[in-house]
């Protein structure tokens, strides 16, 4: 007995010392992130590791970011949470208490920024993080948190302005919002807007995040003739939700999601059956887009599809944006001191590959969503700030009639 | 020996209790999270381990635990300690109400009806607004690891002191008379009902001031991180490895799986959840009764020690 | 009305699908007393067998489904020859325990092999519905319905009428006589838990023509089929088309008149009320 109690402090004190050990100091600027690369998340996660390491290494081989007349490079530390949100936090104390990282990279999903901010406000190091628009990440009056990600509420602003310049313009309205934070923000600001444009709402549900049968709610999405159903969820439900329309015959003159449609993955698992959905993003790989390291999104997307096999969606585009907003301050400051990186992040307001990078009182960044349509092969931007751009495939055809 | 036995743990306990003087603060985090997680592998034990209901749902009293300090806290504005009765209560309210009805199942029916109730519970918070339904809450922050390390540990000493006393108690006897011969012990003037209840009250109490502490801690709750289904298997798995049904085994269990993993999630990230399952399995295979055991017959019979275990439970 | 009956319809189809998924379950923990944690493991490996198959091979899922059977099949008697035999007279959480395990490396290798990027299985016909009226019935889950109608009765039939479904439950009773006969438990067990993941295989190609897959439905999964079984009953095949059919019914109509948020407290609810009034389930004998 007296040797087990002697075996359990001998395995307690060799974990303590395992863990108090620290590493050496390096020269190299260390950006510090936990992300999901696996777990249930994972398949939107790890586009955010492809990104930060993307931009990192674009940022390096332009030499690195100057302070005052000497030039570093970056380097990135990132710890896999398995789609764990505690298991974030306690990787991300890790980052700043033990790795001793300068500044701190953002994970994806609102639920963990919100959790993992708390880190960075504890800590009061710097987070950009590019994976969360709920409206409560920002609604604390936490100064070390910026987002890059465009306000939840506002997801279908540019939706609801096009849906009445349609033409026949949709009368009743299906809104379905899973449960987590972001989908919940966005459901209260559509709400809003809806009522604001005068559309009358037939359906507001509000469903578990991971379902898998939306048979009933399409059902009942049937039976209130709803003319336009627009759905804010993960890609697993929108998916889920697209093939079970069809195969229950459903189809609204149009239905919009927050999610899934600009990104490749989405549309090839659903193959025909994604023609004619609406969904939205803050980003398309316009050559406009002037970008200090890139040149310009359009070669931007080009080489990230070269190097890893996939075009990038606004997600990467927000990961790159989050490593540029960090390296732009860093320069602006003069310096890697936490706090006087913090004000220059603030006082950010450069073009970039992803928009105009500036942050907002709160720490949100402001961008408008131009409404994008799945149309044959190809996603079309649709309807922008300044009207349509393009012309949308409505109303959406029977699905026997495709 | 026994004064010996005594001083050993004496000297540990104080060891831990000066650790957030000089160990870093991801040591301190690791600290409280394995405290908290022996915590709930103790708790285990009193109903799986001495009771012999192996429940498969205590993660619904951790859940309870937590929600009572965040309404208490962030709905109407209570102190941390407030939260943490508010969580005792509903931990002990559950028991008595669901308990009756479920422990009258034996076996795998019980850790179903406990795994279910779990799921239930998760299920019906993410439906009620006062708990923030499924976005969750979000506590005001406290920027003070050593306190809920003390509190923590205090919360494992007190846990471990009272399995102590069970073992020495008759209600003690009374569990492990149900759980050797629950029909023998009813006849002999054991009220089975109570005691049962009782215990299940017992772990659920200590299982939901963890969630409690835990919640605080975190700043941030919502029904599938404070239900955490995982959680189950851990505190089993921890109280098996270590030893059910002992004094020290479940701690044992906690503090060197919980290294392990921690370890594994920050050097080898990649392979740190294939790992684990491997363990799982390799020690449900070779090691059944646990750590204890282990060292109990290593010295008489070596290695062949495993050898029978496994011919003994195979077919 | 036609919403109702529309939700009715939906319910009894999705009940059909949950009942294939829950049979292997409920064969293994029935007979064998092996509660699988990792049997959503299974289901998840099926589809992406039956993926493979479809996108590389070109074989349709419904055709295919008995090869993709076959192949899980071999896996669950190896699985079960070489590890699961190992622990089959230890005490019972030890099951749970090791096959929760199992489920974590399942899952992880899945991710490895596969990625996190999700798969489904798209045969031309997978849309298409078949309209009674106001009424739509999706083609594809009323094939997987039919399907769970033959395996259920094919299960029943052969647990209790063949000798070989026989000789299963025998072992599984008593092993000591079982053996005194001449019967090899180790190769009967090894049988037993191959069927049992043949059918979640069968199951996950199903699955994936509804759905869509990826490495972390497991888990969801393996809750569901215990639902389904506690409440159906173990005793009897025919008893999990009950419980898929109350489970698939309740959840739908309640997602119509409570709220879709509530499906889970549906759905365990009332596995809990089953277990508390009636825990051999609805067609189970009462002991």
């Amino acid at each position: 007995m007296a040797r087990n109690t002697l075996r359990a402090c001998g395995a307690l004190l060799a974990a303590a010392v395992a863990l108090v050990s620290a590493p050496a100091f390096a020269q190299d600027i260390v950006l510090g992130a936990s992300v999901q690369l696996t777990g249930p998340v994972a398949n939107t996660g790890r586009y955010y590791k492809d990104a930060y390491e993307f931009a990192v290494d674009k940022i390096n081989a332009a030499g690195g970011v100057k302070i005052g007349s000497e030039k570093r490079k970056l380097a990135l530390k990132l710890y896999d949470n398995q789609s764990d949100v505690n298991l974030s936090v306690r990787q991300y104390t890790q980052l700043v208490s033990r790795d001793k990282v300068n500044l701190l990279l953002g994970p994806f999903a609102s639920n963990f920024a919100l959790a993992d901010s708390a880190v960075s406000e504890k800590y009061r190091i710097p987070m950009v993080q590019g994976g969360g628009a709920s409206d409560q990440i920002f609604s604390r009056k936490f100064k070390y948190i910026f987002g890059t990600l465009a306000p939840a509420s506002n997801y279908f602003g540019s939706t609801v302005a096009m849906l009445k310049q349609l033409d026949p313009a949709p009368k009743t309205i299906a809104l379905l919002y899973a449960d987590d934070a972001f989908d919940v923000s966005v459901a209260q600001g559509t709400r809003s807007l809806l009522k604001k444009a005068g559309l009358d709402v037939v359906l507001d549900e509000r469903y578990s995040s991971n379902a898998t049968d939306f048979n009933s709610l399409l059902s009942r999405i049937k039976s209130v003739h709803a003319d336009a159903v627009l759905v804010a969820g993960h890609e697993t439900e929108i998916l889920n939700f697209v093939r079970q329309a069809k195969s229950l015959a459903v189809a609204p003159k149009m239905y919009s999601f927050t999610v899934g449609v600009p990104s490749e993955d989405f549309r090839k698992a659903l193959g025909k059956d994604a023609n004619f959905a609406f969904g939205m993003t803050a980003w398309l790989p316009n050559a406009s887009l002037k970008d200090r390291w890139f040149g310009d999104a359009a070669q931007f997307a080009a080489a990230y599809k070269a190097k890893y096999g996939y075009d990038p969606d606004y997600h990467a585009a927000s990961g790159v944006a989050d490593v540029e907003a960090l390296a732009q301050a860093i320069e602006n400051a003069g310096s890697v001191d936490p706090q006087k990186v913090r004000d220059a992040i603030a006082k950010l307001n450069f073009p970039s590959l992803y928009g105009t990078i500036a942050f907002a009182q709160d720490g949100q960044i402001d961008l408008p969503q131009v409404v994008i349509q799945v149309q044959g092969e190809k996603v079309v931007a649709i309807f922008g700030g300044s009207g349509f751009v393009e012309k949308p495939k409505y109303p959406m055809p029977a699905w026997d009639a495709r | 020996m026994r004064v010996l036995r005594i001083g050993l743990i004496l000297a540990v306990t104080v060891v831990l209790a000066a650790l957030p003087l000089f160990g870093s603060d991801v040591l301190i985090q690791f600290g409280i999270n394995t405290l908290l997680l022996a915590v709930l592998a103790q708790g285990w034990n009193i109903i799986g381990g001495y009771t012999g209901y192996a429940s498969f749902g205590n993660s619904v009293f951790y859940g309870l635990g937590s929600y009572g300090v965040g309404i208490a806290m962030v709905q109407w504005n209570l102190p941390f300690a407030a939260g943490l009765i508010l969580g005792g209560v509903l931990a002990i309210a559950f028991a008595f109400l669901l308990g009756i009805p479920v422990l009258r199942l034996k076996g795998h029916y019980f850790a179903i009806a406990t795994l279910a109730l779990a799921q239930v519970m998760s299920a019906i918070v993410s439906n009620v607004s006062i708990a923030g339904q499924n976005i969750g809450l979000v506590l005001p922050p406290l920027n003070n690891d050593y306190l809920f390390y003390e509190l923590s540990l205090g919360l494992l000493i007190i846990a471990t002191l009272t399995v102590a006393w069970l073992t020495r108690s008759r209600f003690g006897f009374g569990l492990i008379a149900i759980r050797e011969n629950e029909e023998g012990a009813a006849v002999m003037g054991v009220n089975t009902t109570l005691y049962k209840v009782l215990a299940f009250a017992l772990s659920g109490l200590f299982t939901a001031l963890a969630g409690g502490i835990h919640a605080y801690w975190i700043t941030f709750i919502d029904p599938e991180s404070a239900f955490d289904i995982s959680l189950n298997v851990k505190m089993i798995i921890m109280t098996v490895f270590g030893g059910p049904g002992t004094l020290i085994g479940p701690v044992f269990g906690a503090f060197v799986l919980s290294a392990i993993s921690e370890v594994l999630s920050s050097e080898v990230t990649n392979v740190a959840g294939l790992f684990f399952g491997v363990v799982v399995v390799a020690a449900v295979v070779l090691m059944p009764r646990g750590i204890a055991d282990v060292m109990r017959h290593f010295r008489s019979s070596g290695w062949r020690y495993f050898i029978e275990n496994l011919r003994a439970h195979r077919i | 009305m036609d919403l109702l009956a529309q939700v009715l319809i939906n319910g009894v189809l999705l009940g059909g699908l949950y009942a294939v998924m829950a049979l292997g379950l409920a064969l293994v923990w029935g007979v064998l007393n092996i509660v699988n944690l990792a049997h959503g493991a299974f289901i998840m490996l099926g589809a992406y067998l039956a993926w493979y198959f479809y996108a590389y091979l070109g074989i349709d899922p419904f055709i295919g489904l008995p090869l993709t059977a076959i192949v899980m099949f071999c896996l669950g008697y190896v699985m079960q020859r070489s590890l699961l035999n190992l622990i089959v007279r230890a005490p019972m959480f030890n099951t749970l325990l090791i096959t929760f395990g199992l489920e974590v490396v399942l899952t992880y290798l899945a991710q490895l092999f596969f990625s996190a990027d999700f798969r489904t299985i798209n045969p031309p016909y997978a849309g298409n519905s078949i309209a009674i009226g106001p009424l739509v019935v999706p083609l594809v889950r009323l094939m997987a319905f039919a399907v769970a109608l033959v395996l259920t009765l094919g299960m029943w039939l052969f647990l209790l009428h063949t000798k070989l479904g026989r000789a299963i439950r025998a072992t599984a009773q008593n092993l000591v006589a079982a053996r005194l006969y001449g019967v090899a438990p180790r190769h009967l067990y090894a049988v037993t838990f191959g069927i049992g993941i043949g059918l979640a295989g069968a199951a996950g190609s199903l699955y994936g023509t509804v759905s869509q897959i990826n490495p972390y439905i497991g888990a969801t999964l393996t809750a569901k089929c215990f639902a389904i079984s506690i409440i159906g009953g173990l005793d009897n095949p025919l008893g999990v088309l009950v419980g898929g059919l109350v489970l698939g019914i309740i959840e739908s109509l309640t997602v119509l008149y409570v709220g879709a948020t509530f499906g889970d407290v549906a759905s365990f609810g009332i596995l809990v009320l089953v277990l508390v009034i009636r825990p051999s389930g609805l067609l189970g004998k009462t002991a």
